[in-house]
Order: C-alpha cells, then sequence, then structure tokens
C-alpha cells in the first residue's frame, strides 16, 4: 500500500520507481510514478473522475524461453492494478489506458515486445477500458513518467543501455494456487 | 490434464471477461461443464433458473461482490451446503476470515493453478 508507507508531509514532490512485476497506485498529487521500459510494458489507468491513478510494469515471456507468453500471469498482473485501483476507490467504469513499451531491442527476441503489447491492447479491449494513448514497438527503449492524481504521462525514448535487463515475469510462488478448505 | 468427462457443473463468477475466459478454457479441458457470471447479481438471478454443483466466485466485484454472494446463498436453503470456493488476488488473513465467516467452503488465491483448482472441484464435491 504505497500512500501507507511515504511520508508526504515531508516532500514536495515524491517520485516512484515501479519496477518489473509491481502495480503502485495513488491519489497523491505529489506522487510520479516513473519507469524505464524495453520489451516489458507498462499499463498506466487512471480515473479522472476520482484522481486516482497507478502503473504496473510487465513482461509475459522470458527471451530465452519458447513456450510462448503466459497470459494467465498478465490477466493477474492486470487485475491486480485494477482491483487496487478500486481498492483506492476508483470507478471502474471511468478508468482509461495508456500503454508504453513492448520494444523489440534485439534480433534474438524480437517478438517479445509486439507481442506483450499486443497482449496489453487485447486485455483492455476485452475489458472495455478505453485506451487513450499509446507508444509500443520499435526498437528503442522508453522512459515513462505517470502523475496519477492527474493521469498524466510522459514517454521518452532513451538509450536502450538504460533499460533493466529483460527478465521473465517471477513466476508466481509454489503455494499459489492452493486451496485451503474451511 | 485433460480428465475423462466430469458431470460436475460449475458456475464461475468473476467482472473480468479475461479471467472468465481463463476460468472457462481451464476447467473445460479438465472436462467440467461451466457456466459463467459476471457478479453476485448475475449469479443469483443464474441461480434461479438453473442449477450448478459448486460455485467458484471472485470477491472484487461491481453490485454484488463475492462476500455478498456467499453471505445471500447461505441464506436460503437450496444452496445451505452447495460448496462455494473463493477465488480471488486478495491474500489477507482479514478477507480470507471474513469469507469463512460469510460460509465459503474453501480460498484460493489467484492466479490459480489449474490442476488443483480441478482436484479442489473434485475434493468439495464427491
Amino acid at each position: 500500500m504505497l500512500m501507507e508507507t511515504i511520508d508526504f508531509s515531508k516532500h514536495k514532490r515524491v517520485r516512484l520507481m515501479v519496477m518489473q512485476g509491481q502495480a503502485r497506485v495513488s491519489g497523491d498529487p505529489r506522487l510520479e510514478l516513473t519507469t524505464v521500459l524495453g520489451s516489458c510494458i507498462a499499463c498506466c489507468l487512471y480515473d479522472a473522475s476520482n484522481n486516482i491513478g497507478g502503473m504496473n510494469h510487465f513482461l509475459l515471456a522470458s527471451p530465452t524461453n519458447d513456450s510462448g507468453l503466459d497470459e494467465h500471469y498478465g490477466v493477474y498482473l492486470m487485475e491486480v492494478l485494477i482491483n487496487e485501483m478500486l481498492a483506492y476507490g476508483a470507478d471502474r467504469r471511468m478508468l482509461r489506458a495508456h500503454l508504453y513499451g513492448g520494444a523489440n531491442m534485439s534480433s534474438g527476441m524480437s517478438w517479445i515486445g509486439t507481442a506483450n503489447a499486443e497482449f496489453a491492447t487485447s486485455f483492455l479491449k476485452a475489458e472495455g477500458i478505453p485506451l487513450v494513448s499509446q507508444s509500443v514497438g520499435g526498437p528503442s527503449a522508453r522512459r515513462v513518467d505517470f502523475r496519477p492524481y492527474h493521469g498524466q504521462a510522459r514517454c521518452r525514448i532513451v538509450d536502450n543501455s538504460m533499460a533493466p535487463r529483460d527478465l521473465p515475469t517471477p513466476k508466481p510462488r509454489e503455494d499459489h494456487g492452493d486451496i485451503e478448505l474451511f | 490434464m485433460t480428465t475423462a468427462q466430469d458431470k460436475t457443473r460449475i458456475l464461475t463468477v468473476d467482472d473480468s471477461p479475461s479471467m472468465r475466459a481463463l476460468l472457462k478454457h481451464a476447467l473445460t479441458a479438465e472436462g467440467f461443464h461451466v457456466d459463467q457470471a459476471d457478479d453476485g447479481v448475475s449469479a443469483l438471478d443464474w441461480l434461479k433458473e438453473n442449477e450448478c454443483d459448486v460455485v467458484i466466485t471472485d470477491i472484487n466485484m461491481p453490485r454484488m461482490d463475492g462476500f455478498g454472494l456467499i453471505e445471500h446463498l447461505r441464506k436460503g436453503a437450496i444452496h445451505e451446503n452447495r460448496p462455494i470456493l473463493v477465488l480471488t488476488t486478495e491474500a489477507s488473513e482479514e478477507k480470507k476470515a471474513q469469507a469463512r465467516r460469510a460460509g465459503a467452503t474453501g480460498w484460493i488465491v489467484k492466479p490459480f493453478d489449474a490442476v488443483k483448482l480441478a482436484a479442489a472441484v473434485r475434493r468439495v464435491t464427491h
């Protein structure tokens, strides 16, 4: 829970990095979420009527893994972001989305970025969440800064060396999916 | 793992079309018959006209959430003993305890494992 862990009274502006596998949500005007993307995707959601926004950052497949995209885990990661938005008071019907990333930076993993972007676009369409802005694909890394309170995003092309090494999204712990019967 | 055709009828309740599609694919592949509703109200409407052997429900849904659905079902004699599994991204003990108090049969944290989920359905229905 982001707002419970940061003392905003001590800062005029707080910039928080969103790492791969994370989802961050806030309704504080002093917060800026930032991330650097290669093949990964960042989805920024916001509800302008309640000034709530959030960002996640994920990669659905390993460059060395030829088993394809783990869409099951992608759906889970998107659901975590949406549920966190709703927990902060967002209205699901008012959600709007930005998508960034999905670059194909090397020939050896040329399909990964495109496939991640296609998954994210399809997910938003299936969920009925309008996609209002996107910058996906291409050969270059991106830096994204997102102000969740305002729903404002800035995306810049950066040198590919700035992008974190693409690692497969960590698989769920072994106990995920276990059933606890009451 | 695909098994012999299982006549167990499952109602899954989730507001996410993507999650509903994943659940239907996974459980159908395990041989179950799957029907779906997109929130608690839709599930109750469906159950007025249809029957199932087990309900698998999300928690966070519009109109009526999973807790409300479970409480509503447990009030009626028809569904008093029907297995209800909660499938959710929520991992807090508080929410789990709330589900238990409402009358849930079991608790599963997403992302789900299809084989484990199918095994759980068989455990609570046989």
